[in-house]
Order: C-alpha cells, then sequence, then structure tokens
C-alpha cells in the first residue's frame, strides 16, 4: 500500500492510499485535570484512581474528547490548513488509560475535484499500543487547487 | 416528569423525538484554550488570545460540553445519571468555520431520534442534532449530530 505525501494535491493521491500514521503519548493523567476544567466535568471517573478501580477499571478513564483532539490533531495537521476540516465522523469504541499511546492513521476512501478546491474523504481510526480501537470513522478536508 | 428504569417506561423515550432542548452558551475563552494547548502540544503556533483562531481539535470539546448545557439527564433523557450508565455514541459534524478565541457560541439542539439496540445489554440511543453559531458574525460554526447510550 503506498503512502500519501503530506500536504498534498488531489493529484498526489488515490483512493486506497493509506495516510502517514502518528504516535502520541504516553498519556498523562496530569492532562485530564485542565480537560476536566474545561469541560467543567469533575467525574471522579476521570480524575480519581480508587474511584475508577473500585468500579472494575485499571485507572482513572482518559475523556473521550481527548482521545478526540488527538486524532483531530493529527488530521487536521496533514491538511493544507487545520481548518480546511470539513466533516468528521466519529465512533467512540474503548477507554484510554494513562500511560497508554495512541497511534492515529487513515485511508483515502474517496476524492471530489471542485472548481476551487478539491475534497479528500478519508476513513480514520486511533488504536493503542495493543491494537485495540479507540476511535474509528472519518474525516473530510478540503485541498487547494495548487501549492 | 418520573425517571423509571422500567422497560415499558424506558421505551417511552421515542415520544422524546422532536423535543426542542434549551439553547446553551459557551464563551471560547482565553483560559479553556490555553489550558487546552498546555495539554495538546501542536507545530501550529496557536494563540491563546481573543480575535486569534482557535485550533479544530479544540470543536470536539465546544461540542461536547456545549451540548451537556442543553439537556437535563433526568428531565429531557428521563435518565437517573446517579445511578445509571451513560456514554457518547457516535459523533459527527460538518464545519462551516472556523471558531475563534473569545467568541461566545450559541448551542441549539433537538432530539432528532431515539432507538433501542440490544448487545451484551440493553440500551436506549438518544441523538441529538445541533448547530453552533458565533456571536461575532450570527455565522454557524459548526452543524451535527450526537448521540447518548442510556444502558437500561
Amino acid at each position: 500500500m503506498s503512502i500519501a505525501p503530506n500536504k498534498p494535491l488531489l493529484e498526489d493521491l488515490a483512493v486506497g492510499m493509506a495516510l502517514p500514521t502518528a504516535k502520541f503519548g504516553p498519556m498523562d493523567r496530569f492532562d485530564y485535570i485542565p480537560i476536566a476544567l474545561i469541560l467543567r466535568d469533575t467525574n471522579p471517573l476521570h480524575l480519581d484512581r480508587v474511584y475508577a478501580q473500585e468500579r472494575g477499571l485499571p485507572d482513572t478513564v482518559q475523556q473521550g474528547p481527548l482521545n478526540q483532539a488527538y486524532l483531530y490533531q493529527y488530521f487536521t495537521n496533514w491538511l493544507h490548513q487545520p481548518w480546511d476540516l470539513v466533516s468528521t465522523e466519529i465512533r467512540f469504541s474503548a477507554n484510554v488509560f494513562p500511560d497508554d499511546h495512541l497511534y492515529c492513521g487513515g485511508e483515502i476512501e474517496a476524492l471530489e475535484s471542485g472548481d476551487e478546491h478539491d475534497l479528500v474523504h478519508c476513513r480514520v481510526w486511533q488504536q493503542n499500543e495493543d491494537g485495540t480501537a479507540i476511535l474509528t470513522g472519518k474525516a473530510s478536508g478540503r485541498l487547494p487547487k495548487h501549492r | 416528569m418520573t425517571i423509571s428504569s422500567t422497560t415499558s417506561q424506558v421505551a417511552d423515550r421515542k415520544a422524546l423525538i422532536g423535543k426542542t432542548l434549551r439553547t446553551a452558551h459557551y464563551r471560547v475563552s482565553c483560559e479553556d484554550v490555553s489550558d487546552f494547548l498546555g495539554v495538546m502540544s501542536d507545530p501550529y503556533d496557536y494563540v491563546a488570545e481573543a480575535q486569534h483562531v482557535a485550533p479544530p481539535s479544540f470543536a470536539p470539546l465546544v461540542a461536547v460540553l456545549g451540548l451537556l448545557r442543553t439537556f437535563d439527564w433526568a428531565s429531557d433523557f428521563w435518565f437517573d445519571y446517579r445511578d445509571g450508565t451513560a456514554m457518547f455514541g457516535e459523533q459527527s459534524i460538518q464545519y462551516h468555520r472556523p471558531l475563534y478565541v473569545g467568541e461566545e457560541v450559541e448551542i441549539s439542539a433537538v432530539i432528532s431520534d431515539v432507538y433501542e439496540k440490544t448487545g451484551q445489554n440493553t440500551f436506549d440511543v438518544v441523538q441529538l442534532a445541533f448547530t453552533i453559531k458565533g456571536d461575532w458574525d450570527g455565522d454557524i460554526t459548526m452543524t451535527g449530530k450526537q448521540s447518548y447510550i442510556l444502558f437500561k
């Protein structure tokens, strides 16, 4: 399988091409505090290890929107400009815990040529180091006509 | 509205389809964006100051926290969050323009679908259709759908 280049134009891409993969981490439990403050969500599941373990979890659970943020950053930094982002569809599949590493990847599903800009539609995913799917979904972005 | 976990009454959640939820507001504050950038280092040099563009990776947080302000688990979803288990389900978002630091966004939502699914457990999926507008220009920044899984 060929790998799509960074900052590509439509003519550089083909359906089935893999996006370059990226690794994030290790995840840090102390990052959950500012995210809890931003979300105004102080659910102890995200902050209290004992509370989480009493409920059968190995550790505190990383907030889902933070998992998403890593996948968004991965995809939008592949685009020419981050806000070339057009749409996302995300399914939450599994939890992330402190010290996990996150691996993000994707594959081109469709390409569209337009008058002002082109569009790339991708399948995207995020996994932990065990290969467990954390997030799966789709993301689309605009591509400029010229560099 | 009485909260109940009995199967017959929970099935009544289909009656929620079409319900308009309360409008909520959230300011994309410098403090929140600064805290976020402290967690998510980024090769782009985002600035947590008013009128600068926010990173798109911040967008899902705005959608999530904004939507959580549009409903009450008990009165809108007939769900007891103290005893029950709820999870995020699928989310789809269309991005119409960037988010800017300092702007206040208005989040409006309607319950667009409710359905029951059975796997290892039986649960209801409550789906919201939402629109997020910015106060600077009144333009739509995001539209989309977010579902919540309510275990029975």
